[in-house]
């Protein structure tokens, strides 16, 4: 019976030798076409995008009569611009939430008594702020393209109040999980 | 190779990074509040009078109209003490007549308020309070009736001064 097995030095010997003493030429090979497979993915469903930013930097409450004004309107609205992509039927949602109370000095005004109204009602909603528990502001599912919605903040007025000038960070975030 | 290798790893890694894991984006908004110093005060009642009576069956004669309610709001930097107090511009008077502001007097009800006797001299504590806040106590003002006392109608006015500092 012949020997199948090649001579040394053929070029199936060659081959072999190739591949058993280079295993990692393969690996490369099927990597690339996983990134190749991903890249041929089509965009939407490729990449989660999500674009989310607030107009104003900032926003004030001026002083005021309790007595005649007992609800502080913002100076200005708060417009939120957000974009979500590739977002398939997954939800996403806008937080908000205060680092502190409203605090100037050793004077506080609890952050509960800032609520907000919110439109368009979906997805946007009222709330209350916390510096504790995110409070949602919006919500919903799928994709949103270049979508804005408006908040405008109120604090309660209160005699109680300390003379002072207060100030807290609100942090929205957005997220599409 | 190996750098091709690890090229093409991290390249896949971050084409499927979406694919496994959410996305979030966060935003900040600066909030501030003006509380400027502020006071108001209310009577519920801008007159009181004292009517006639014997001094023997009704040595203290009071205010007919009944208590004076006040409501007292103040708004002061922490720490700080919102005074209120009173000051008669005159004593009693009636033409030429006199009767001395001091016969009138009074007691109070509500957190803060103090009772005392009216003085054309010095302002007279009716209430203080530590911080901001609003306040409600009344006024029951008497009359120290007394034989020698002409006959007349006397009149004077009481100033009451809110300090919110």
């Amino acid at each position: 019976m012949m020997d199948q097995r090649p001579a040394p030095g053929s070029r199936r010997a060659l081959a072999d030798d190739t591949c058993c003493q280079e295993p990692a030429a393969r690996v490369p090979l099927s990597l690339a076409l996983l990134l190749v497979a991903l890249m041929a993915l089509p965009a939407s469903a490729r990449a989660q995008g999500i674009t989310f930013s607030i107009t104003e930097a900032s926003i004030s409450f001026a002083d005021a009569d309790p007595d005649t004004t007992p609800s502080l309107t913002a100076s200005s609205n708060v417009t939120l611009n957000y974009r979500v992509t590739g977002n398939g039927g997954g939800n996403w949602q806008i937080t908000v939430i205060s680092g502190t109370d409203l605090t100037s000095g050793t004077a506080t005004i609890p952050i509960s008594n800032v609520t907000w109204t919110a439109a368009p009602v979906p997805p946007f909603q009222a709330g209350t702020m916390s510096t504790s528990v995110p409070q949602t502001v919006a919500s919903g599912s799928g994709n949103a393209n270049s979508t804005t919605g408006t908040m405008v903040f109120r604090l309660i007025n209160s005699w109680s109040y300390n003379v002072g000038n207060y100030n807290a960070t609100f942090t929205f975030t957005m997220t599409a999980p | 190779m190996p750098r091709i290798r690890a090229s093409l790893v991290l390249l896949a890694i971050l084409a499927a990074a979406p694919l496994l894991t959410g996305a979030s984006r966060t935003d900040t908004l600066t909030v501030s509040a003006t509380v400027s110093a502020r006071a108001k005060l209310q009577l519920s009642s801008l007159s009181m009078s004292f009517a006639d009576a014997d001094p023997d069956t009704t040595p203290s004669v009071p205010a007919s109209g009944g208590p004076l309610t006040i409501q007292a709001k103040g708004r002061t930097t922490i720490g700080s003490t919102v005074t209120l107090v009173m000051l008669a511009t005159g004593d009693l008077q009636s033409g030429l007549d006199v009767i001395p502001a001091d016969r009138l007097s009074w007691t109070a009800t509500g957190a803060g308020f103090v009772g005392g006797t009216v003085s054309t001299a010095m302002a007279q504590a009716v209430g203080s309070w530590a911080n901001s806040g609003s306040w409600t106590g009344t006024q029951s003002y008497q009359f120290a009736n007394a034989w020698n006392y002409s006959t007349g109608t006397y009149t004077t006015t009481l100033t009451y001064t809110l300090t919110a500092p």
